[in-house]
């Protein structure tokens, strides 16, 4: 794997503001890279520098180890709320995106074609955008930033704005595309960070709080714990004062803490069926990206 | 250059389906029947009207045909004016202000390519209207009024194109500097309000743009002073140009300004 995409001290100043503040960060190729972090957090001003619009205050980008490129080459962008030209019909748009980006006609025809029917626009390709709904937009913007295969996709909030079935259908589209591109997408829904991620960017006023793989980030912030349910909550009680371990008790379940790798799961198991309670289930859990973002976006 | 071919089909499809290539014309047309009509029939159309008594109907005014030609040019010099800037004003502007600009930027177009294809259909459009308004006035005049000779006539309307062309390059390199409002504001102020004090100022010099539509209409009465004419066409087209790189300029550096 070589980095397709390299960020160095990566700064945008509005005035007294400092809007992304010093990132670093590499994307390699083929990966798929999420960028978190609440509103307001830099993510809609970091891709739209990378994306070339914006020009960095301070820092540099260099694409495939060239720091003065013109990124526009390389790249698909979508925005958070694509706009486009209500006059053109689907077709024209797509096929003047695709020439534009340097395709010939004939192919960039094909193209547009093909990838309409891809983002499930095929009875759509000759009715004017003007009168496309959100979510319709939404998978036309999709289809604009990768008609003309580009080797690295930009997209901002590319599911935000969707119901869940939508969400579903562009999530279920961008999977697929993990194979043929490098992908870097910013979204606040953690569960589809949580879905296709080989890194995580954490942004939070500017600033990149944390960052490295899903595992890395977990093994971080995890904490690791036992939850064990019971039919009542006097067996929860009762097991609290058997068992060898300290369990919080919460109605008719408990909570067993095993930051420190103990105790095993056999052991509490074991201890459980020597109990003789009635015990409706007993799971590990390790603590979702919900409360792991909640952790970091809240650090002082 | 083939994005220029690609944006200028773009242009020219939302110039057709917006009708601005078929009422921008036709407003042009409107006051080039319109001026020899109400100058020929003025005299019934009071008289219809009444009132008037008859000692006033014989000192009535008669028009040569040039006067007609310079009058319809007169309207467009003010209400053509008004419809090329406020009809043009926001042609870059409006593409940063709703966003549909963004996807054109990311592409790897060249902001001459851009501003040519904008300029060329605008250009096209309004020189459309304008020849067709001028023709049309020409005809009922010739009809109403007696000849024009074609050589005064096509010395006149050529001339007039140059500042036709100077007008639609302000509108265009002010709406890649500003937004939409100060783009019309600058516009109005740099077209008709300098015009006005060229006019009354403008003894002084002889050599301006805005005196171009003052020379165009020499050429019906006789023809203006070749020195003073042919510098002021090419400090005319000179400044076409300069407006032009400064159009261009502008629309790559308020790029980062269209809406994401």
């Amino acid at each position: 794997m070589s980095a397709i995409l390299e960020a160095t001290q990566l700064t945008k100043i509005y005035g007294a503001e400092r809007a992304v503040n010093q990132l670093n960060f590499v994307l390699e190729e083929g990966t798929s890279t999420a960028l978190i972090g609440p509103n307001g957090a830099g993510k809609t001003t970091t891709i739209s520098m990378l994306a070339g619009l914006l020009k960095p205050t301070e820092g540099s980008i260099s694409l495939n180890g060239e720091p003065r490129a013109d990124v526009r080459e390389f790249i698909g962008f979508l925005p958070q709320y694509p706009q486009f030209f209500s006059w053109l019909t689907a077709l024209e748009f797509m096929e003047m995106a695709a020439k534009l980006s340097g395709m010939d006609a004939r192919s960039a025809k094909l193209e547009a074609q093909k990838t309409l029917e891809f983002v499930g626009l095929g009875e759509a390709l000759k009715k004017k955008t003007g009168t496309f709904s959100g979510g319709m937009k939404q998978r036309l913007g999709l289809a604009q930033a990768i008609v003309h295969k580009p080797k690295l996709l930009l997209l901002d909030e590319p599911v935000s704005a969707l119901d869940p079935v939508g969400r579903r259908e562009i999530m279920n589209l961008l999977k697929s595309l993990q194979q043929e591109m490098t992908i870097l997408y910013s979204t606040h829904i953690l569960n589809d960070a949580e879905e296709m991620t080989d890194q995580l960017l954490f942004l939070r006023k500017g600033q990149l709080v944390e960052q490295g793989s899903i595992g890395d980030v977990r093994a971080k912030y995890d904490q690791p714990r036992y939850r064990v349910e019971f039919g009542r909550p006097e067996d929860a009680q009762t097991f609290a004062h058997q068992a060898p371990w300290a369990m919080q008790v919460e109605g008719t379940s408990g909570i067993i803490d095993m930051t420190n790798g103990l105790p095993m799961m056999n052991d509490v198991l074991r201890s459980l069926a020597e109990s003789g309670l009635d015990v409706r289930k007993a799971e590990r859990q390790t603590a979702s990206l919900e409360e792991i973002f909640m952790k970091v976006a809240g650090q002082a | 250059m083939r994005d220029l071919v690609i944006l200028f089909q773009k242009e020219w499809r939302e110039n057709t389906r917006n009708f601005k290539i078929l009422w921008i014309p036709l407003i042009f047309i409107f006051f080039g029947v319109s001026e020899p009509l109400t100058s020929y029939y003025l005299p019934q159309i009071l008289e219809s009207v009444g009132n008037i008594p008859e000692e006033a109907m014989v000192g009535f005014p008669e028009f040569t045909p040039s006067q007609i030609l310079m009058a319809t040019m007169g309207q467009y010099q003010f209400i053509g004016m008004l419809v090329l800037i406020l009809g043009f004003t926001g042609t870059i502007s409006r593409e940063r202000k709703n966003g549909t600009g963004t996807l054109l930027y990311v592409r790897p177009i060249s902001y001459l390519s851009y501003f040519l294809s904008k300029w060329k259909v605008v250009s096209i459009i309004a020189l459309t209207g304008v020849w067709l308004g001028l023709l049309t006035s020409w005809y009922y005049t010739g009809q109403l009024f007696g000849p024009v000779p074609a050589g005064d006539f096509f010395a006149f309307a050529g001339t007039y194109s140059v500042w036709i062309l100077f007008v639609v390059t302000i509108v265009l390199a002010m709406s890649a500097w500003l937004p939409t409002g100060g783009a019309a504001g600058l516009s109005l102020a740099l077209i008709l309000f300098v015009q006005i004090v060229d006019s009354l100022l403008g003894t002084y010099w002889t050599v301006s743009p805005w005196k171009i539509a003052t020379y165009a209409t020499q050429w019906l009465t006789g023809s203006p002073d070749t020195s003073d004419f042919w510098w002021s066409i090419s400090v005319t087209i000179v400044a076409i140009v300069v407006l032009i790189v400064f159009g261009v300029w502008m629309s790559k550096r308020n790029a980062s300004k269209t809406k994401v």
